[in-house]
């Protein structure tokens, strides 16, 4: 099961964009109003840090996924513990963005479809790509979807292009201040692009060279429409609109009326937004299924694809009764400890562990 | 084969289970709303009309639309706008449809006793609105009077509307861009509104004699704060940045001829200069003239003559311009957005002043210069 860097680089930039599109725009425009565009420029740099940091402890552990490097690195005991935190995101996030994703249907297309059949179905497709083709399916998935998706994120972004009043971001910095901007980052930064995956995916690239080179632009070309789609938000609708809107992206589709012809194009964006959670779910549900299957040392990690699904499925339907749960994205716990501690503090150690080891080893 | 055939059985089962049918209305079961009307109605309710358009009717030969009714209005009474709405719909055979409406319509009764910001949440959290719509305010009857209304041109009276605002006047007045310049500090906004005259005869429909257009300069709260004619408004248009003048016609030194333009390429600049001292403002506009009717002596195949007039009426129309400013400055409603721009430029100036900015405003020495080119003469000298 390899894969080659071009679907490596559509899998992550879209994993990517799809956060990037419904969370960090709005949690940083609440903070910094019409500079919120610095905030994501400084939140997409820490991230393209982490994702440097991460990539550089892949490329000490080419053989070995996140799983058994950790262990070789900390010792047993520790590694299994620590990475069992991993788990937990990759199930969080999972859940989290499916219930994100079925109540925006249920809102705006599906007003009367139960949302159990929206999980249920989401799910299957997600599990079944995952039983069927393992990484394979999915990679090729992401190199046919891929294209599209990036390209209509783009180019729906200059449709507006009569709204357009950039001077709508002015005044610069004056308004808001350092510290309203900083805060506006520290709430958003993690949700702008999407790291972890790489940890396990890297093991799985053909070329480690030209795979790590596709991550990076990956990443890059999600973080570079993030800042872009937040600067378009501010230029069409200004500061005080934009920092009410809870899905700013889709909301700048809502406004496109070209020669009076072309409206209502929302569907397409929602269409396009199913397709690249697809992709995203179903990279998560592998990375987490492949690596409980290490874990536990259970080779058959199909069968555990399928029951971590299950309990999937369950943390989607308890959360949708919860409304706090789904809803914690600006938990501080969340964000102040959590989010770094797997972003940047266990990549660093892994990373320091690693450097040392091969600065010892080198002069024997 | 036996397997394929099952399993592709089987997927076009489902997809009739997964294709959203459950909420899927056909066209035939939608009423397609046009417009709305907001007016007051007693214990503090409001009255929402909806304008529906009947699409089971074909148009009568040739396609036109004279004769019968193609539209009904709906109408219910309630505390908010879903309230009414609903009530509408429980007497509706058909699923009422915003997605499409053009036009809203507002009384100035509501206007004068409401707050309208509160009717924005609706616009905006709600996903059926597309904030496209535009929003004018009803003089001198119900709104819900103008769109029982027939328009001798078009189906519908808020498409006649529509249609006529694109025609004449390109500033964008959607609802969309309402909510922006009410939610920023240094602008506010303005608004068509449409007069409509008593009729003698009962008749319902629209034309000049019946109908009246004009603006209305809101201020922060959205009350009205003064009313201007169509062309004084156009002229407002143009200095808060849009392109609303498509023409002018100002009268000779001699007081016996005129002379028309056709303006385009209107452009406008706020210009200021140590505003913490002076409290300058300097309003400058710009546009390209052709001339098109000329009932003065003048014969204008003489250069000098074409630049006298060219000064003539970049004086002239400083002078109407400047008196239009006055007259909203007197408001204190700043619809030119020289707020907004001070806001950008001196933004900590800006702070200290945008609570109170109404009031700042009128403080404000706003000078207009005028800086129209003649370009053309048209297709003669003197006849």
């Amino acid at each position: 099961m390899k894969i080659g860097s071009y679907p490596m680089f559509w899998m992550v930039s879209i994993s990517s964009i799809i956060v990037s599109s419904f969370l960090p725009i709005r949690l940083a425009m609440e903070e910094s109003r019409q500079d919120c565009w610095i905030s994501m420029l400084l939140g997409g740099m820490i991230m393209m840090a982490a994702t440097w940091i991460m990539l550089r402890v892949c490329m000490q552990n080419k053989d070995k996924t996140l799983v058994f490097f950790i262990k070789d690195l900390l010792g047993t005991l520790l590694g299994k513990t620590i990475v069992i935190v991993y788990f937990l995101l990759w199930l969080w996030q999972l859940s989290t963005l499916t219930t994100a994703m079925v109540e925006f249907q249920n809102l705006i297309l599906l007003h009367n479809t139960p949302t159990i059949v929206l999980i249920v179905c989401t799910l299957f497709l997600a599990v079944y790509a995952v039983y069927r083709g393992g990484l394979t399916a999915i990679s090729r998935c992401a190199e046919a979807i891929g294209p599209f998706f990036i390209i209509f994120c783009y180019s729906h972004l200059f449709l507006n292009f009569k709204y357009i009043d950039m001077k709508r971001i002015l005044p610069i910095y004056a308004d808001s201040g350092w510290i309203h901007i900083l805060k506006g980052t520290f709430y958003s930064y993690n949700y702008i692009v999407d790291p972890t995956i790489i940890l396990m995916l890297f093991f799985f690239a053909e070329n480690k060279r030209t795979a790590s080179r596709a991550i990076l632009w990956g990443t890059a070309v999600a973080m570079i429409w993030g800042i872009l789609s937040t600067l378009v938000v501010l230029f069409v609708t200004g500061p005080n609109l934009a920092s009410e809107l809870v899905h700013p992206t889709y909301y700048l589709t809502k406004f496109v009326t070209i020669l009076n012809f072309i409206q209502n194009i929302d569907s397409f964006y929602v269409t396009f937004w199913m397709f690249g959670n697809f992709i995203k779910l179903s990279v998560y549900l592998f990375i987490l299924s492949y690596g409980l299957s290490e874990w536990t040392g259970y080779k058959n990690w199909k069968l555990i694809a399928c029951f971590m699904t299950i309990v999937w499925l369950a943390i989607v339907i308890y959360s949708s009764h919860h409304i706090r749960i789904s809803h914690s994205f600006k938990n501080l716990y969340l964000i102040g400890y959590f989010y770094p501690f797997v972003y940047f503090g266990i990549p660093l150690l892994l990373w320091l562990i690693g450097s040392l080891r091969k600065a010892v080893k080198q002069p024997l | 084969m036996l397997r394929f055939m099952a399993l592709a059985f089987f997927s076009l089962i489902m997809i009739l289970f997964f294709s959203g049918c459950t909420d899927f209305d056909e066209p035939n079961q939608l009423a397609f709303v046009l417009g709305t009307a907001i007016d007051r109605a007693d214990n503090g309710e409001m009255e929402i009309s909806h304008q529906v358009v009947i699409t089971s009717q074909a148009p009568s030969k040739g396609g036109s639309f004279g004769g019968s009714n193609h539209f009904i209005i709906l109408s219910a009474k309630g505390k908010d706008i879903y309230e009414a709405q609903q009530k509408i719909q429980r007497e509706t055979s058909r699923r009422l449809m915003m997605n499409h409406r053009i036009l809203i319509a507002i009384s100035e009764e509501y206007f004068n006793q409401n707050d309208v910001r509160k009717i924005f949440d609706k616009l905006g959290r709600d996903p059926a609105n597309n904030l496209r719509d535009i929003i004018v305010l009803i003089k001198g009857a119900s709104a819900k009077q103008f769109l029982k209304m027939k328009h001798p041109m078009e189906p519908l009276s808020s498409i006649g509307e529509d249609k006529k605002m694109q025609t004449n006047a390109i500033r964008n007045f959607s609802s969309r861009t309402l909510i922006i310049e009410t939610l920023s500090e240094g602008t506010r906004s303005m608004l068509p509104v449409i007069q409509i005259k008593p009729s003698k005869k009962g008749s319902n429909l629209m034309s000049t004699n019946t109908i009246v257009s004009k603006y209305a300069v809101l201020d922060k709260q959205l009350k009205v704060k003064g009313i201007v004619d169509d062309v004084e408004g156009a002229k407002v248009g143009w200095m808060s940045g849009n392109e609303t003048v498509q023409g002018i016609t100002i009268p000779w030194k001699d007081g016996i001829g005129y002379l028309s333009f056709r303006l385009n390429h209107l452009k406008r600049r706020i210009h200021a200069v140590r505003v913490e001292e002076s409290k300058q403002i300097i309003m400058s506009v710009k546009a390209q003239a052709y001339l098109l009717e000329n009932t003065t002596q003048l014969n204008l195949s003489e250069v000098d003559n074409m630049i006298v007039i060219q000064n003539y009426m970049n004086k002239q129309l400083e002078k109407e311009m400047q008196q239009t400013v006055d007259k909203v400055q007197n408001w204190g409603a700043d619809v030119f957005g020289i707020g907004e721009y001070l806001h950008r430029k001196y933004p900590y100036w800006w702070k200290s002043k945008k609570e109170d900015w109404d009031q700042h405003f009128k403080e404000m020495d706003v000078k207009v210069q005028v800086n129209i080119e003649l370009k053309s003469i048209g297709m003669i000298g003197k006849l």
